[in-house]
C-alpha cells in the first residue's frame, strides 16, 4: 500500500488549525472598521505573567471609570471606548501593541502598565508617536525621573515616595538599625538607594543588606545571617511570588516573633497568597479600600467606587482598582477641559490641576514631572482580617504627604525634561 | 523545484512583502509587526544554520540576538553613533560572542552542546539583568532611533520596514548561497555522519565553528535590528525561553530548508499578535502549536510542501535536507540532532 | 566566620535534600527512555493545587501529601501515552520541545482554574515551627523534608533492588530490546517509569508548596535546578542525582555567605564546567546522550 501524500497526522493537524482559523477570524473581525463617534482610549495592561493578577485589578479600574463617564454622557458626548491589548510583561510586546493601538485602533491615549520596564516601553514609543500615556502601575523613579516626557503622566507612587514614606515612618516606630534584604536587580537597587537616603538624614545604620539574586526562591541562607546583625528592623524589598516566599520562609525560620518586619510597599494581590501566620509587619502601602485614612471622612464618591467593586467583581478594590479608576477619570476631565483630544492641550490641561476622587483630600499631577502627587500610607496588617470581612488585611496607622516624601522640584528638574513640542 | 519556477516564487514573495505597508492595515496589523517579522526570520534563520542544516541542537541564539540589541542600544546611547554604525557594532557584539563561546560549544555535539547553549545564554542574560547602571537591568533600555549618517534622516515606520526587507532580501539571498555552497553541504554531512566526514579528512570543528560564527553573525543582525525597531533592549531577549521559541518557528516553518524560517517567524509572530488581540489565553494556543508540531508536523510547512511534490514516497532526495526531520525517517539518513 | 558557616552548611544540606528529590524524578524519566521533560516543574505545581484544593474541602495535609502526586500521576501517564510515546524513537531535544509547550499550556490553565495571584498553603501547624538546633533555629518543616527524603530514596531503593518490576526496570535501562525480546511488555514499563518519576514531582510539588509560594509560574523557578542537579550528578545515575542535589544546596548556600550576586549564575556556570569537563557528570554512565 502506497503512502498517502498527507499522513493522517499532518491532515489532522492541518484540519485542526484550519478550524481554529475559521472560529478565530470572525471574532477578530470585529477589531477591523471604525466606529466614528467613540473617543478610543488604549488600556496596556499584562494579562499573562507574574503580574495578570493586578492587571486584571487595574483593567476593573478602568472599566468602572469608563461606565461611570459613559453614563453621564462620555466625553463631550462621545462615548469612550477602551481597546485592550495583553502586552504580556515584556517590553517588546508591548511595544508593537502600542503602535498597533495609535496606528491602527486610533486611540487618542495609552493607558496601563504594571512592570517598569514595560512602562518605560511604552512611554517611548508614545513619545515617538506623540501619543498621551498614563502609566497607572509602573512604578520605576526614571519615568517621571530621568526618562520623563512631556506626553507621560504616572498616577501609582514612585520608588522615591515609596520608600520615604515608610523609611521615616518605621524608624520612628522601631529603630534606626535596619537589615535589608533588597532583589538584586534594577527596582531593588532603586528600593535600596531610597532607603539609604532616608537613614543619611535621620542618622541611621544599615546592619545588614543581602543582595538577593534573580530567580531566589529559598531566602534561608539570608535569613540565617539576621540573628548576627541585631537589627532593629527587617527591611523586606522583594516583591510579588518572592515576597510570599521570603516571608513564609521568615515565619518558618521563627522571624517574624523575634523582629519587626516591615517594607517599602506589599500589595493585597500576594498578600492573599500569604498564609496567616506570616502576615505580619508594617508596609507601605498606595490605597485602601476601608480606612478614613485613605478614604477621607464621608467621601462619597469613594464609598460609591468601593461598593460598586464589590458588586462587580465579587471582591473589594485594592490599591490597583484605585490606579486605573483614578488615571481613566483624570484623563477624561482633562479631554473635557481642554474641549480636545489634541495631546498637547490635554497634558496642559491634566497638569498642576488640583482635584479630589477616592481618596482623602486632593492631589494633582506635578507640572514639572508629572507624577501624582497624593498620599502614601503605612499599615499594619491584620493576619485574619476583621470579623466578617477576610479581605480586611490593612490597619492603616499613617500617613505621609506627597510633597514630603518625594523629591523637590529642583532635585526633579535635574534630571528631567520635559520637551514639549 | 527548477530554478526558474523558485525564482518566480522568490520574486511573488517579494513583491507581497514590498506591498505590506498597504496590505496590513487592511488586516488591522502595523507594519512594525511585519518588521518584526522579518527581523526574527534572521533569527530563525541563524538557529536554521545550526540545527536544521547542521544538526547541532542550536537553544542559545537569543543569546546572539540579545548581544545584537544591546549592542546596537549601547552604543546609540553612551557613543551617538548613527544608525548603521549601530547596527554594525551590535553584529560585532554578537560575533564577538560567538568566538569566546565558540571554542568551549565546540567540545560536545548533541544533547550537550544544546544545554551548555543554554546554560552560556544564561550567564548573558544575568549580565544583562545585573548590571542595571549600563544596561538598565531588568527595566531595560530606552534609546532613540539614530539617523542614517551620510543622508542625515531617521527612518520611521515605512520607510524603516523597506531598509529591514532590504536587508532581509540580501541575507536570505546569501543563506541560500551559503547552503548550496560545498561549505554548507558539509555541513550537512556533518549532520549525517560526523565521523565519516572526518574520516574524509576534514576538520569539521573549523566548519562547525564558521556556522556558529555565521549563525552568531546574523542572529546579532536580527537583534540589532529589533532593538531600533522597538527603541529598546531588555533582557528577556536573551532568555533560554526566546531561543526555544526561535527553534519552534524553524521546525514549524520547516528546518532545513530556505524560506522555512520566514514561514515560521510570520506564522509565530502574526499569529501571537492576532490570537493575543482576542484572548488572553494565547499562551495556552502557542503550547498547542509546540506540541502538535513536535509531535505532527515536525517537517514544517515548507518541509511538507517539498515532501509533497516529490509524491510524498520515501524516497529522500539529495537536496531534500528537510527530511531528517520527517518522523518516519529511516535511521540511515542520520537524525543527527 | 566559622559561627556563620555552619547554620549555612546546614542549610544548605537541607536545600539540597529537596532539589535531590526533584531531579531523582527527572533523572528516572530521562535515564529509560532520553525523555527530557521540561514539564516537570509544571507537574509539581499541579500536586501543589490539588494539595490546596483537598485541604481547602477539609482534608488533612498529610493525605493531601499523598493523595495529590497520586492524582498528577494519573495525569501524568495520561501525557505520557499521548504525548511522548510517540517521541521515544526521535531525539531527545523533540521531548524538550514538546514538553515545553506542555509547560506553556500548564501554566495558563493553572491561570484559569486557580487564579492568577498566588493562593496561601502552608503545612500543618505541627510542622510549622521552629527546632532548636543549639547554633540556629530551624523550621520544623525543612527537617521534615530531608526525613521526606531519606523515606523516598530507600522506598525506591527497595522498589529497584528488592521487586521484580523494579528489577525489569534496571534492566531495562542497561538494554531495553533485550528485556523486550525477553518478554516484558515495555510499553507498561514505559508508563510505569514515568509515572514514578511524576510521583515523585508531585511529592515534591507539595513540600515546594509547603515551603516557598503557590502561583501558576511556581513550577518554573525550580526547572533549572533540578536540571543543572541531575547534569553535574551524571545523567543515567539515580545516586548522582542526590549527590547532585547536595552539592547544589551547599554550593548555593556557600556562594550566598562568600559572594551573594554570584549565587544564582554559580550554577549555570558550575553547569557548563561539568558539560566541558565531564559530560556525563560525577556519576553518570555512557549511553542515552553519548
Amino acid at each position: 500500500m502506497t503512502r498517502p501524500i498527507l499522513s493522517r497526522r499532518n491532515f489532522v493537524t492541518l484540519a485542526g488549525a484550519g478550524t481554529a482559523a475559521a472560529f478565530g477570524i470572525p471574532a477578530y473581525l470585529p477589531r477591523i472598521g471604525e466606529a466614528a463617534d467613540t473617543i478610543k482610549l488604549g488600556l496596556l495592561e499584562p494579562y499573562t505573567g507574574v503580574y495578570a493578577g493586578p492587571a486584571e485589578n487595574e483593567t476593573h479600574g478602568f472599566d468602572m471609570a469608563v461606565d461611570a463617564w459613559n453614563k453621564r454622557g462620555g466625553i463631550m458626548g462621545r462615548k469612550i471606548e477602551l481597546v485592550k491589548e495583553d502586552e504580556q510583561n515584556d517590553p517588546g510586546v508591548a511595544a508593537q501593541k502600542a503602535r498597533k493601538l495609535v496606528n491602527q485602533d486610533k486611540v487618542v491615549a495609552l493607558c496601563g502598565t504594571v512592570s517598569s520596564g514595560v512602562s518605560l516601553s511604552v512611554a517611548g514609543v508614545a513619545n515617538t508617536l506623540g501619543t498621551l500615556f498614563m502609566d497607572s502601575g509602573g512604578h520605576s523613579d526614571d519615568v517621571t525621573g530621568k526618562s520623563c516626557h512631556w506626553n507621560v503622566f504616572r498616577t501609582c507612587h514612585s520608588t522615591w515616595m515609596e520608600t520615604h514614606a515608610t523609611g521615616y515612618s518605621l524608624a520612628k516606630r522601631f529603630g534606626k538599625k535596619w537589615f535589608l534584604i533588597t532583589p538584586d536587580y534594577a527596582y531593588g537597587h532603586s528600593l535600596e538607594t531610597g532607603f539609604k537616603d532616608v537613614l543619611a538624614r535621620i542618622g541611621g545604620t544599615i546592619v545588614g543588606d543581602e543582595l538577593t539574586p534573580l530567580g531566589t526562591t529559598d531566602f534561608s541562607s539570608y535569613l540565617t545571617k539576621i540573628d548576627a546583625a541585631k537589627p532593629d528592623v527587617v527591611m523586606v524589598l522583594v516583591q510579588g511570588d518572592d515576597y510570599t516566599n521570603c516571608l513564609k520562609q521568615m515565619n518558618q525560620f521563627g522571624l517574624l516573633k523575634k523582629y519587626a518586619v516591615g517594607g517599602p510597599q506589599v500589595e493585597l494581590e500576594p498578600l492573599y497568597g500569604l498564609p496567616p501566620e506570616a502576615r505580619q509587619g508594617y508596609w507601605g502601602i498606595e490605597w485602601y479600600y476601608k480606612s478614613e485614612k485613605t478614604l477621607g471622612k464621608n467621601n462619597k464618591v469613594a464609598q460609591q467606587f468601593v461598593a460598586d467593586t464589590i458588586k462587580r467583581v465579587g471582591k473589594p478594590p485594592t490599591a490597583r482598582n484605585a490606579f486605573g479608576y483614578i488615571t481613566l477619570d483624570r484623563l477624561a476631565q482633562a479631554m473635557t477641559d481642554a474641549k480636545s483630544v489634541d495631546p498637547v492641550k490635554v497634558a496642559r490641561a491634566i497638569e498642576g490641576v488640583h482635584f479630589n476622587s477616592i481618596f482623602n483630600g486632593t492631589a494633582y499631577y506635578r507640572k514639572e514631572d508629572h507624577q501624582l502627587m497624593w498620599p502614601m500610607w503605612v499599615a499594619k496588617i491584620r493576619p485574619d482580617g476583621t470579623p466578617g470581612d477576610k479581605y480586611d488585611l490593612f490597619d492603616v496607622t499613617d500617613t505621609e504627604a506627597a510633597e514630603a516624601v518625594e523629591q523637590t522640584i529642583a532635585e526633579k528638574e535635574k534630571v528631567c525634561k520635559l520637551g514639549y513640542p | 523545484m527548477t530554478a526558474r519556477s523558485e525564482l518566480i516564487v522568490s520574486a511573488v514573495v517579494v513583491a507581497v512583502l514590498a506591498c505590506a505597508p498597504f496590505l496590513s492595515p487592511l488586516v488591522h496589523l502595523d507594519i512594525s509587526i511585519v518588521s518584526e517579522v522579518l527581523v526574527t526570520a534572521l533569527a530563525v534563520m541563524s538557529a536554521n544554520l545550526l540545527l536544521g542544516y547542521t544538526g547541532l541542537p542550536a537553544f542559545g541564539n537569543a543569546a546572539y540576538f540579545g548581544l545584537g540589541a544591546y549592542g546596537a542600544a549601547l552604543s546609540v546611547k553612551y557613543f551617538n553613533v548613527d544608525f548603521v554604525v549601530a547596527v554594525l557594532v551590535g553584529m560585532l557584539a554578537a560575533l564577538v560572542g560567538g568566538l569566546i563561546l565558540g571554542p568551549f560549544l565546540l567540545r560536545r555535539r548533541g544533547i550537550y552542546f544544546g544545554l551548555l547553549s543554554i546554560a552560556f545564554g544564561q550567564v548573558f542574560y544575568f549580565i544583562a539583568y545585573r548590571y542595571t547602571d549600563v544596561t538598565g537591568g531588568e527595566d531595560g533600555m530606552n534609546f532613540p532611533r539614530p539617523p542614517i549618517g551620510i543622508i542625515h534622516v531617521v527612518l520611521r515606520e515605512a520607510s524603516f520596514y523597506y531598509l529591514v526587507l532590504a536587508v532581509f532580501v540580501v541575507c536570505l539571498i546569501a543563506f541560500r548561497t551559503v547552503v548550496r555552497s560545498p561549505f554548507g553541504r558539509t555541513l550537512v554531512a556533518i549532520r549525517q555522519n560526523e565521523t565519516r566526514v572526518r574520516y574524509l579528512g576534514l576538520n569539521t570543528d573549523r566548519f562547525i565553528f564558521v556556522a556558529l560564527l555565521i549563525s552568531a553573525t546574523m542572529a546579532g543582525l536580527g537583534g540589532a535590528l529589533f532593538g531600533l525597531l522597538i527603541n529598546f533592549a531588555y533582557p528577556l531577549e536573551l532568555d533560554w525561553h526566546q531561543s526555544g521559541y526561535f527553534v519552534l518557528m524553524m521546525i514549524l516553518g520547516g528546518a532545513g530548508t530556505v524560506w522555512g524560517s520566514l514561514v515560521g517567524a510570520f506564522i509565530y509572530v502574526i499569529g501571537k499578535d492576532i490570537i493575543s488581540t482576542i484572548t488572553p489565553l494565547w499562551q495556552i494556543f502557542l503550547g498547542a502549536l509546540f506540541v502538535a508540531c513536535v509531535l505532527g508536523f515536525p517537517r514544517g510547512i515548507v518541509g511538507s510542501i517539498q515532501a509533497l511534490r516529490r509524491g510524498g514516497a520515501q524516497t529522500f532526495a539529495d537536496d531534500d535536507v528537510n527530511a531528517a526531520f520527517d518522523a518516519n525517517a529511516p535511521v540511515e539518513i542520520g537524525r543527527g540532532v | 566566620m566559622i559561627h556563620d558557616l555552619a547554620p549555612q552548611l546546614f542549610n544548605g544540606l537541607v536545600l539540597g535534600a529537596f532539589y535531590a528529590i526533584v531531579a531523582i524524578g527527572l533523572s528516572l524519566i530521562m535515564n529509560l527512555t532520553g525523555t527530557i521533560n521540561m514539564a516537570h516543574g509544571s507537574f509539581m505545581t499541579l500536586a501543589g493545587y490539588l494539595a490546596y484544593s483537598l485541604v481547602l474541602r477539609g482534608t488533612s495535609f498529610w493525605f493531601a501529601l499523598i493523595a495529590a502526586p497520586l492524582i498528577v500521576v494519573v495525569v501524568g501517564i495520561v501525557v505520557e501515552r499521548a504525548l511522548v510515546r510517540p517521541l521515544y524513537k526521535r531525539e531527545p531535544f523533540y521531548s524538550l520541545l514538546m514538553t515545553f509547550g506542555l509547560s506553556l499550556i500548564a501554566e495558563e490553565v493553572y491561570r484559569l482554574i486557580w487564579g492568577p495571584n498566588g493562593v496561601p498553603f502552608s503545612p500543618p501547624p505541627a510542622l510549622n515551627g521552629t527546632v532548636a538546633l543549639g547554633f540556629m533555629n530551624f523550621p520544623t518543616f525543612r527537617i521534615f523534608i530531608a526525613v521526606a527524603l531519606i523515606i523516598a530514596i530507600l522506598a525506591l531503593a527497595f522498589f529497584l533492588t528488592r521487586t521484580r518490576f523494579g528489577l525489569r526496570l534496571r534492566a531495562a535501562v542497561q538494554d531495553t530490546e533485550m528485556i523486550a525480546a525477553l518478554g516484558t511488555n515495555t510499553q507498561v514499563l514505559y508508563a510505569v517509569n514515568f509515572g514514578l518519576g511524576i510521583f515523585l514531582a508531585g511529592i515534591a510539588g507539595v513540600l515546594a508548596a509547603g515551603m516557598l509560594g503557590l502561583s501558576p509560574t511556581s513550577g518554573n523557578a525550580l526547572l533549572m535546578p533540578a536540571f543543572v542537579t541531575v547534569i553535574i550528578g551524571g545523567m543515567g545515575s539515580l545516586f548522582g542525582s542526590i549527590v547532585g542535589g547536595l552539592l547544589i544546596g551547599m554550593a548555593i548556600s556557600l556562594t550566598t555567605l562568600f559572594i551573594p550576586a554570584a549565587s544564582e549564575v554559580s550554577m549555570y556556570i558550575l553547569m557548563a564546567v561539568v558539560l566541558l569537563v565531564r559530560p556525563r557528570g560525577l556519576f553518570g554512565e555512557e549511553g542515552i546522550f553519548g
